[in-house]
C-alpha cells in the first residue's frame, strides 16, 4: 500500500472515532442531564475523561472486530477507506435526525458493502454477520430493557414510600457513580472498533503482522479521538434519548444507567461486543415501561427501531457508493485522496450547520 | 442461524447482566432506604442504629460491585 493512502486510512478512522464519540455522548451523559444529576458541560467533560481512561483498559474487542465479518484476504485498503466513509456518513445522517444507532453496525455496514461492490459476496462472511450484528441487535435492546425494567420495579417497591426530595436525591447521586461506569465501559468498548480498523489497515499494508499486538500509538490516538468526540457532544441525540424516548425520574436514570453499564461490560468481558447505544435505549425503554407502558413514546422508540434496522443496509450501501468512485479515479492513491477531500468538505458543512443549531435550540438541562 | 451463536456466551451475558444490573439498583436503592428511615428515626427520638447498619452494608456491597465492574475492564 501506498503510504499517502495508509494514512489517509488512518486519518478517516479517527475521524470516525470522532464521530462515534460525539454520537455515542448521549448514551453515557443524556439519564444524568435528564434528571439534573448533572450540569450538561460537566457531564459531558467526565463522559470525555472517562471514554479516554476506558480506551487504555481493554483490547480485547480491538482484536476481534476486525475478522470475521469480511474475508481478511480480500481486504484492500480502499475497501476499509470506503467502509469508513459508509460508517461516519451514516453517523452523520442520524445524528443530524437526532436519532440514536450504533456506530458499531454501522461500520460493519460500511465494511461489508465495500467489500462486496470490490470482491462480490464472496468477500463477506454471513456467518460473521448473524453472530456479531443480528444476534447482539437482537440481544442488547431486549435484555437491557428487561433488566431494567426489573431493576426500576423492585427499587420502586423499596424507596416507593419515602419522601420524594432525598430520594431523588440520593439516585442523582448514584447516577453520577452509575454514569462515569457506564462511560468507562463505553470507552472499553467503543475505542477498539477504531484500533480494531487501524489495526487491519496496517496488516493490509504489511506494516503490522496479522498476530502482531496493537500499536500503543493506534490506542493513544483512538483514545484521544473518541474523547474529543465526547467532549464536543451529539446534542440532538441527547435530547432524543434524554426526554423524548420517556420522561425520566431519578431513579429511572440510574437504574438505566447501571443496568446498561452491566450488559455492557458483562459482553466486553466475554468478547460479545453489544452497541452501547442499542444497550442505553432499551434500558431507558426499560425504565419508563415498568412505570407503565404508556410512559414510553413509542412512536420515539420506532424512529429509532427503523434507525437501527436500516443501519447495516444504508451504511452498507454508502461503503458501496464509496468504493466505486474511489475504484473509478483508481484504488492505489488518487481515488482515497479524492473522496476524502470530498468527506472532509461535507464533515466541515455539517459542523457548521450544528453549531448554528445548538445556538438556536439551548439544550433544557 | 443457530449454528453460528455462542450460546455459552451469550448465557454469560444474560445472567451477568440481570445479577449485576439488578442487584446494584436494589443495592443502592436500599442504601437509600435506609439512609432516609435512619433519618426519620432520629427526628422522631428513637434509635437509629439498625437502619444506619442497613444502609452502609448496602453502600459497601454497591461500592464492591462498581469496583468488580472495573476490576473486570482491568483483567481484559
Amino acid at each position: 500500500m501506498d503510504d499517502v493512502v495508509l494514512w489517509i486510512v488512518v486519518a478517516t478512522a479517527l475521524a470516525f472515532d470522532f464521530t462515534n464519540g460525539f454520537h455515542d455522548t448521549a448514551n453515557a451523559v443524556a439519564t444524568s442531564i435528564s434528571t439534573r444529576a448533572m450540569p450538561p458541560k460537566v457531564a459531558v467533560g467526565l463522559a470525555a475523561v472517562l471514554n479516554f481512561i476506558g480506551a487504555f483498559l481493554s483490547l480485547e474487542v480491538a482484536a476481534t472486530i476486525a475478522s470475521g465479518i469480511v474475508d481478511a484476504d480480500l481486504v484492500t485498503p480502499a475497501i476499509v477507506f470506503a467502509g469508513l466513509v459508509g460508517a461516519i456518513t451514516w453517523n452523520l445522517a442520524t445524528w443530524w435526525w437526532g436519532l440514536p444507532s450504533s456506530s458499531s453496525h454501522a461500520l460493519i455496514g460500511g465494511v461489508v458493502g465495500a467489500a462486496f461492490a470490490a470482491a462480490g459476496a464472496e468477500a463477506v462472511l454471513g456467518q460473521g454477520i448473524v453472530e456479531k450484528v443480528v444476534v447482539p441487535a437482537l440481544v442488547a435492546p431486549l435484555l437491557a430493557l428487561a433488566v431494567t425494567a426489573v431493576a426500576i420495579s423492585l427499587a420502586y417497591r423499596i424507596v416507593g414510600r419515602r419522601h420524594p426530595g432525598p430520594v431523588a436525591r440520593g439516585f442523582r447521586l448514584g447516577q453520577i457513580v452509575s454514569g462515569s461506569l457506564f462511560s468507562l465501559s463505553h470507552g472499553t468498548n467503543d475505542a477498539q472498533k477504531t484500533m480494531g480498523i487501524i489495526f487491519l489497515a496496517l496488516v493490509a499494508n504489511g506494516t503490522l503482522s496479522a498476530s502482531a499486538d496493537v500499536p500503543t500509538w493506534v490506542v493513544v490516538s483512538a483514545a484521544t479521538a473518541i474523547a474529543l468526540g465526547t467532549y464536543v457532544g451529539g446534542w440532538r441525540i441527547i435530547r432524543t434519548m434524554g426526554s423524548r424516548i420517556i420522561k425520566m425520574d431519578p431513579a429511572q436514570g440510574f437504574a438505566a444507567q447501571g443496568a446498561g453499564a452491566a450488559v455492557i461490560l458483562s459482553a466486553s468481558h466475554v468478547g460479545f461486543p453489544l452497541s452501547t447505544t442499542q444497550v442505553i435505549s432499551g434500558a431507558i425503554m426499560g425504565a419508563g415501561a415498568a412505570k407503565r407502558l404508556s410512559a414510553v413514546r413509542w412512536g420515539v422508540a420506532g424512529n429509532i427501531a427503523i434507525a437501527w434496522v436500516l443501519t447495516l443496509p444504508a451504511s452498507a450501501a454508502v461503503g458501496a457508493i464509496t468504493y466505486g468512485v474511489v475504484a473509478v479515479f483508481g484504488t492505489r492513491d488518487v481515488g482515497p485522496v479524492v473522496v476524502s477531500v470530498l468527506l472532509v468538505g461535507l464533515l466541515t458543512a455539517a459542523f457548521v450547520r450544528r453549531a448554528a443549531a445548538n445556538r438556536a435550540l439551548p439544550v433544557e438541562g | 442461524m443457530l449454528g453460528v451463536v455462542d450460546f455459552h456466551a451469550l448465557g454469560n451475558v444474560i445472567w451477568a447482566s440481570f445479577v449485576a444490573g439488578v442487584g446494584v439498583t436494589v443495592l443502592f436503592s436500599i442504601a437509600i432506604y435506609g439512609f432516609g428511615r435512619a433519618d426519620e428515626q432520629r427526628r422522631s427520638g428513637h434509635a437509629a442504629t439498625a437502619y444506619v447498619a442497613l444502609a452502609v452494608v448496602a453502600m459497601v456491597v454497591f461500592a464492591a460491585a462498581v469496583v468488580y465492574g472495573v476490576a473486570v475492564m482491568l483483567n481484559k
